[in-house]
C-alpha cells in the first residue's frame, strides 16, 4: 500500500471547476443560490485550511491543553448551531440541549478513544477526528430532533389543549411527540449504516484507505465510529428532549408553547 | 354560600383583561356573554386551571383553586372548547382514545350510542371522523367529553358550527341530562336565541372593567 498522493496547489485548484457544472445548473435551473454556493466553498476552504494548520501545529506539539481547547471549542460550536437553528427554545430547554450535546458526546468519544481504540483521551491524533465526527452527527442528529419535536406540537396545538382540557397530564400528552421526534433524529444515522459498504464506502475509511491503512483495518475503524455515531446521536437527542420537554411545563400543569 | 359554585376576585389576565368579581351557581346554567375579545374564552380557561391568572383568586367550592390539584380540578371541571379535536379513525376509536389519556376503560358500546343520540348524532360508531362536516365532528366532540360525567362542564361556542335547529336540540338535550345528573353548565355563547332560551343566569363580560 502507498501513502495517499501529495496534492501539489495547482492539481488542489483544479477541483474547484467542478464547481462550475453546479453553478451552470443553478443557472439553468433558476435556483438562486450561486452566492451561497461562493461563500459555503470558501468558508469551507478557509476553515479547513485553519484546522489543518492547526491540527498540524498541535500533532507536532502535542499536549493535553490543546486537546481539551480543541473539544472545548468543537462542543461550543456544535451548541450554538443547535440553538441557533432551533429559535424559540426556552433558557432552560437551550441548557437542557447543551449539556446533553456535550455530556453525551464526551461520553461516548471517551469510551471509544479509551476503551475501543486504546489510547489516551489527550492523544490528539486520535480524540480531534473522532471528536468532529461523533459531534458533527450528534449536532445535525439533535437539530433534527428538535425541529421535528418543535413543529409537531405548534402544529399540534389544539391536540394539545383539548387532552389538557380534558385533565390528561402533560407529561402523557407530550411524550409521544418526543418520541417520535427521537426516531426521526435516528433514521438518517441507521439508513446510512444500512447502505454503507454497498452504496457508500464512507469518508473516514476512503481517507484512511487513501493513506495507506489496509482495507481491513479501515473498516474496522469505520464499523467502531458509526455504531459510536448512532449512539451518540440517540443519546444525546434523547437526552436533549427528555430533560427538554420538561421544561415546557409549570407543577400547575399547564404548558407553555 | 351555598349554591356558590365558582367566585372571583379582583381576576386579572395579563394585565389586559380585568374581571369584576364573579359568582357562579351551583346547578343552574349560567351563559357567559360579552362582546369579541372581552375574555369569555379565557374565563374558562382560568375556571379550570389551564391558563394562570395575573392577579386576584379564583374560588371553588370555597376552595381556591390555585391550591388544588390542576388535574383533578380539569376532570371535575371540564372545559369543551371552541376548536375541535378528534383524532383519525372512527367514532369509536375516539372515544376508546380520549378514554386513554384519561386511563380509564373505554366505555360499553351502548353507553357510547346513548352519548351520541344525546348530541343528535345519527351515526353507526364505525363512522370515520374524519370524513365528517364540522358540525359533526362538533357533536362527536361533545357527545365524548359528556361520557365523562364530569361535575362541571363548561362549553366555548357549543354550537358555533351547527345549524339552528341542531343548536337548538343538542343544548336542549345536554341541559336536560345535566339538569338529571346535577351537572352544573357553563356556556360561552354569541348566540342570543340560544341564550335568551335556555339561561338561568347571565353573566356579562365587559372589557376594561376594574
Amino acid at each position: 500500500m502507498q501513502g495517499a498522493v501529495q496534492l501539489n496547489i495547482l492539481q488542489f485548484s483544479l477541483v474547484y471547476l467542478l464547481l462550475i457544472i453546479v453553478l451552470a445548473i443553478m443557472k439553468k435551473s433558476r435556483i438562486n443560490q450561486s452566492r451561497f454556493l461562493i461563500i459555503a466553498s470558501l468558508r469551507m476552504t478557509v476553515q479547513l485550511v485553519l484546522a489543518g494548520l492547526i491540527l498540524t501545529y498541535i500533532f507536532k506539539n502535542p499536549h493535553p491543553v490543546f486537546v481539551v481547547f480543541y473539544i472545548i471549542a468543537m462542543v461550543a460550536f456544535s451548541i450554538k448551531r443547535v440553538i441557533n437553528k432551533n429559535k424559540g427554545l426556552n433558557s432552560k430547554f437551550k441548557w437542557a440541549v447543551s449539556i446533553s450535546l456535550a455530556g453525551s458526546g464526551i461520553f461516548i468519544l471517551s469510551y471509544f478513544v479509551i476503551v475501543v481504540v486504546g489510547k489516551s483521551i489527550f492523544n490528539p491524533q486520535y480524540t480531534i477526528p473522532l471528536a468532529g465526527m461523533i459531534m458533527g452527527n450528534s449536532m445535525t442528529g439533535v437539530t433534527l430532533g428538535l425541529k421535528t419535536f418543535n413543529e409537531n406540537i405548534r402544529s399540534q396545538r389544539t391536540k394539545i389543549e383539548t387532552l389538557l382540557n380534558l385533565g390528561a397530564t402533560p407529561k402523557k400528552i407530550l411524550l409521544p411527540y418526543v418520541n417520535d421526534a427521537v426516531e426521526t433524529a435516528l433514521l438518517p444515522t441507521m439508513n446510512s449504516m444500512v447502505g454503507m459498504g454497498i452504496v457508500s464506502l464512507p469518508g473516514m475509511m476512503t481517507g484512511q484507505i487513501l493513506s495507506g491503512t489496509l482495507p481491513t483495518t479501515a473498516i474496522l475503524y469505520q464499523i467502531s465510529i458509526m455504531i459510536a455515531i448512532c449512539t451518540s446521536v440517540c443519546l444525546t437527542v434523547f437526552c436533549s428532549l427528555h430533560f427538554g420537554y420538561k421544561t415546557l411545563y409549570n407543577s400547575r400543569n399547564q404548558i407553555n408553547f | 354560600m351555598d349554591g356558590i359554585l365558582f367566585e372571583t376576585k379582583n381576576l386579572s389576565f395579563n394585565q389586559i383583561i380585568k374581571y369584576k368579581d364573579i359568582q357562579i351557581k351551583e346547578g343552574k346554567v349560567s351563559f357567559i356573554v360579552g362582546k369579541s375579545g372581552s375574555g369569555k374564552s379565557t374565563l374558562l380557561k382560568l375556571f379550570n386551571g389551564t391558563l394562570p391568572p395575573s392577579n386576584g383568586t379564583i374560588y371553588y367550592h370555597d376552595r381556591d383553586i390555585s391550591q388544588m390539584d390542576t388535574i383533578t380540578l380539569r376532570k371535575e371541571v371540564l372545559l369543551i372548547s371552541q376548536a375541535v379535536y378528534l383524532f383519525d379513525g372512527c367514532i369509536e376509536d375516539n372515544f376508546k382514545e380520549f378514554y386513554r389519556y384519561r386511563d380509564m376503560p373505554a366505555p360499553s358500546e351502548e353507553v357510547m350510542k346513548e352519548f351520541l343520540k344525546l348530541c343528535c348524532i345519527p351515526f353507526s360508531l364505525d363512522k370515520d371522523c374524519t370524513t365528517m362536516s364540522g358540525g359533526e365532528k362538533q357533536r362527536v366532540y361533545i357527545a365524548i367529553y359528556l361520557s365523562f360525567l364530569p361535575k362541571v362542564i363548561m362549553l366555548d361556542e357549543p354550537t358555533s358550527a351547527l345549524d339552528k335547529e341542531n343548536s337548538n336540540d343538542v343544548i336542549e338535550n345536554l341541559i336536560a341530562f345535566a339538569k338529571d345528573k346535577g351537572i352544573t353548565v357553563i356556556i360561552v355563547s354569541h348566540d342570543p336565541k340560544i341564550t335568551d332560551k335556555f339561561a338561568e343566569e347571565i353573566i356579562l363580560i365587559e372589557r376594561g372593567v376594574d
